[in-house]
């Protein structure tokens, strides 16, 4: 998806230089070969689930490693992969996308790949890498062409998986909120890095440093009425 | 003597002398007798002058060579400090002097005839004695004596006066002042018991007298009662915050009473009657500043910020002021002169400038002017321009661009109308006349375009209108407002009566149809016309239920129209006019969904254009912060209407989304401008 991509390319890139400084060494002809061992446990490893007239692994092959991973497919940890492969399309992983998500986390088998997950989950929440997830999550979301937001429904439960654990009550109320609410009908990309934003910054659930004078989203401001008025 | 260098001697001499001499004096003054005693301090007084001058003038050798040489004080002064220090000051007359002095003063006060010249003299004598004799001496009792004096009075005067007497007491008591002092005092004394008087009569009480039950300045300026109000401006002007609490008075007053008169029930039922109560009130207060508060710049301030106040709470007003406009530029203004024009005209633009929703004001205008100009209702097409033009002036080219162009549509539709029967002629001289008004889509207030069945005779001819016109304006689109129209018809009745009938195009169809028909049910007319349901209810019962205009009879005779009533020509129908109007094209005050409806239509074309001004000033800023952009919006939009920091924010959303913005990745409240 070219629009993707371009929007990619004005992010700060925060992530994943990793792979390439640990690969640099000398030239010799051992690592040359050492390397190009690992690329092919890699590759064959990516072999075991690709759909192979679509030369990708598809949602049949992502279920199929999940079930090997032991973790169930909708599992957080899995978009956490798919964000360190930046993968591009939901459900898909491409050739490429998989080498660069294994050379990240230096893993050439099942059993690897299975360890690494808990090192990747303490990198993603990491502050510098964790906002960069959110939007990824956002963005991953948006499967049709030219799609700009996320119904509601969606939104609820990405928000529920991403920052369910880090923001447990206010995913909580937002989410009801969001539901039970009829103006809007979808999340937009500047609504949903606003909510991150307020929870980082609004101390919940008081809200006593929210000014909605300030530029949050309107749809925040909607929310805060509402939690105000139920409290009262 | 002094030549012979005796002048110390000579000086002394004349010290001791005139010492002991004005002892004298001062015994004879003292011994005086009650009434005597000033005359004969005066006495002395000038006796004492007379001598001083003389001895001057014959030591004047001294005076001029051995004073200034031994700094001794001169002749003239000496004797002055001489008299000032034995006589004056002496024990026995220093007070009784003070105490005679202030005595009179105050027999003055009650009303008693005092000996003015002598009181002068007396004065005069302290003044020549040196100003701190004066003031010390006499003018500083005086004025702690007075304050006491009018302490007490005012005191008296505000249990038993109501305000306009108390201020009448009050002034004239300043105006006694004035005058003692131009009379027998020191003209400095002027402002220093002035400012007593003020303070005593004025600012100490100034608050009750402004509130005052039953006379108060609320009362006055109920009544008109420009002389008390003009006293009271007069007298509150000398004291500080006199001014701005008669400002801030008249301004709550002012707020109350018009809040009252927009939200009265009674009056909001007929616009015109509302807003002639608004200019009624404008002007009173307009002659209020004018005759009693000299214009004050600052008392028109606030008129003015109270009008808009009170104006905007209720937000029919642009409606009812543009129904207003209508009201005489139907028939109002017929035969009135156009000076006269003009002055209600200019007092209307008043009004409008305190309106915070001028864009409510223009769309309800349009729709207004539409019907006049469509039904052929205006009085005066002078005047209509003349209001075009004032709008122009106050709200720029825009607002207007669009009412201009319905008037050019008028009188292009006239020429095409000469165009059209000039090329048909042969053809059409059987035919009903037509009239036809071609307008611009753009110009007039949005109408959805319904169209009716016209009777056979209507449509013919109007398709010959169609293809001569668009014979010569070729792209364009013609399409039928039949729900604006009207019609004539010539009808004969079951008894010969007949009528010239004005109506609605609606009402046209329906009677046409009973040339081939005597009885008809709803469902059959509904069928034959296609008119929109709601417009053939109110269409029929215009025909058949409205008396003296009943041309149809339905039955049942009931006021709704249901679906299988039934309806006949009035055979019976009389009137004694030949021409009966039964149209209904003229505007009015909306009902509630209509009103519903033009207020979401507002509310949509504000989007817009507060997006543009978003862009506008994003594009010249770049980066501007969140409270920064709502400030600046809402300035920009201000004369057109007041922007509401909500919809201001989300119409910025929606500009993120579409990417003509974006927030600043390190700082939220900040907003860029995407090229």
């Amino acid at each position: 998806m070219p629009r993707a991509s371009s929007k990619r390319k004005s992010r700060p890139l925060n992530s994943a230089p990793a792979a390439k400084s640990s690969r640099v060494d000398s030239s010799s002809s051992a690592s040359r070969k050492a390397l190009s061992k690992v690329r092919q446990l890699v590759d064959s490893f990516f072999e075991s689930y690709v759909n192979k007239s679509l030369g990708m692994i598809d949602p049949e092959g992502i279920e199929a490693l999940c079930l090997d991973l032991q973790v169930d497919h909708t599992d957080v940890r899995i978009l956490m992969l798919a964000w360190k492969m930046k993968a591009e399309k939901q459900g898909y992983f491409t050739q490429e996308e998989w080498r660069r998500g294994l050379d990240a986390l230096k893993v050439d088998t099942i059993s690897k790949l299975k360890k690494s997950l808990s090192n990747l989950e303490k990198e993603v929440s990491k502050p510098e890498n964790f906002d960069d997830f959110y939007m990824y999550a956002f963005r991953y979301c948006l499967t049709e062409e030219k799609q700009k937001c996320v119904d509601i429904e969606s939104a609820c439960v990405l928000l529920d998986l991403v920052l369910g654990p880090k923001y447990r009550s206010q995913v909580e109320y937002f989410t009801k909120y969001l539901k039970s609410q009829k103006e809007y009908k979808v999340i937009n990309k500047d609504q949903w890095l606003n909510f991150l934003r307020f929870c980082q910054e609004i101390s919940f659930p008081d809200l006593e440093n929210y000014d909605s004078d300030q530029a949050w989203s309107l749809i925040l401001d909607n929310f805060v009425e509402w939690m105000k008025s139920k409290a009262s | 003597m002094v030549l012979h260098k005796f002048g110390e001697k000579l000086y002394s001499g004349l010290v001791g002398t005139m010492t002991l001499h004005l002892q004298e004096m001062a015994k004879t003054i003292e011994a005086a007798q009650g009434n005597l005693f000033l005359e004969e301090l005066n006495r002395k007084w000038n006796d004492h002058n007379k001598a001083l001058q003389m001895i001057r003038d014959i030591l004047m050798y001294m005076d001029r060579t051995f004073i200034p040489s031994n700094r001794k004080t001169p002749v003239h002064e000496l004797g002055l400090n001489l008299w000032r220090d034995n006589v004056i000051h002496s024990s026995k007359i220093q007070t009784r002097l003070l105490d005679t002095l202030l005595e009179l003063i105050q027999k003055e006060r009650t009303g008693e005839i005092i000996n003015r010249g002598l009181m002068r003299n007396i004065i005069k004598m302290l003044m020549d004695l040196g100003s701190s004799v004066y003031q010390e001496d006499f003018e500083k009792h005086f004025l702690e004596v007075s304050a006491d004096f009018y302490r007490a009075e005012s005191q008296d005067f505000i249990e038993c006066c109501d305000c306009g007497d108390y201020l009448k007491k009050a002034e004239r008591r300043l105006n006694e002042e004035i005058e003692r002092v131009s009379l027998y005092l020191d003209s400095k004394s002027e402002t220093k018991i002035t400012n007593v008087v003020e303070k005593e009569m004025i600012a100490s009480h100034m608050l009750r007298l402004v509130h005052m039950d039953n006379s108060g300045l609320v009362n006055m300026l109920i009544d008109d009662k420009y002389e008390d109000l003009g006293r009271m401006y007069n007298l509150f002007r000398r004291v500080p915050n006199g001014l701005p609490t008669i400002r801030d008075v008249m301004t709550s007053h002012l707020r109350e009473t018009g809040k009252q008169l927009v939200t009265d029930a009674e009056k909001l039922k007929d616009p015109v009657e509302f807003v002639q109560c608004l200019l009624n009130e404008k002007d009173k207060y307009d002659k209020i500043i004018n005759l009693a508060f000299s214009n004050d710049k600052t008392f028109q301030n606030a008129l003015n910020s109270s009008f808009e106040y009170f104006i905007n709470l209720n937000p029919r007003s642009p409606e009812f002021i543009s129904l207003f406009v209508d009201e005489k530029l139907r028939k109002g203004l017929k035969g009135v002169s156009e000076e006269d024009v003009e002055t209600i005209l200019d007092k209307v633009m008043m009004l409008f400038r305190y309106l915070q929703e001028k864009d409510v004001f223009e769309k309800y205008y349009k729709q207004h002017l539409a019907k006049r100009l469509l039904s052929g209702k205006t009085v005066s097409d002078d005047a209509e321009r003349s209001l075009i033009v004032k709008l122009k002036t106050e709200c720029g080219y825009q607002f207007t661009s669009k009412l201009e162009g319905m008037f050019t549509d008028m009188k292009t539709s006239q020429d095409t109308m000469q165009g059209f029967y000039a090329a048909y002629a042969a053809e059409l001289g059987d035919s009903p006349t037509l009239v036809v008004q071609v307008l611009t889509t753009g110009s007039w207030p949005t109408q959805p375009s319904i169209t009716c069945n016209l009777p056979a005779e209507m449509s013919a001819l109007c398709e010959k209108f169609r293809s001569y016109y668009l014979g010569t304006h070729t792209g364009r689109r013609l399409s039928w407002q039949t729900n604006m129209g009207t019609a004539d018809l010539k009808a004969i009745f079951g008894k010969g009566q007949k009528h010239e009938l004005n109506v609605s195009t609606y009402q046209m169809c329906v009677l046409m149809l009973f040339n081939s028909a005597d009885r008809l049910s709803y469902k059959e007319i509904e069928q034959a016309t296609e008119i929109p349901s709601s417009d053939l209810r109110r269409c029929l019962q215009s025909l058949a239920c409205v008396k003296g205009k009943n041309v149809l009879r339905k039955e049942p005779m009931s006021k709704d129209i249901g679906e299988e009533d039934a309806f006949f020509v009035n055979d019976k129908f009389a009137s004694k006019f030949y021409k009966v109007k039964i149209g209904t094209v003229v505007a009015q005050k909306e009902s509630e969904p209509e009103k519903q409806e033009t207020r979401q239509r507002v509310e949509e074309d504000r989007k817009p254009q507060i997006e543009a001004a978003i862009v506008r000033i994003m594009k010249s800023r770049r980066v501007l912060d969140h409270n920064n952009i709502i400030a600046e919006v809402t300035k920009q939009l201000q004369s057109r209407f007041l922007a509401n920091p909500g919809e201001i924010k989300k119409r910025i959303e929606s500009l993120i989304e579409r990417d003509f913005l974006e927030r600043d990745s390190s700082d939220r409240r900040l907003y860029r401008y995407l090229a």
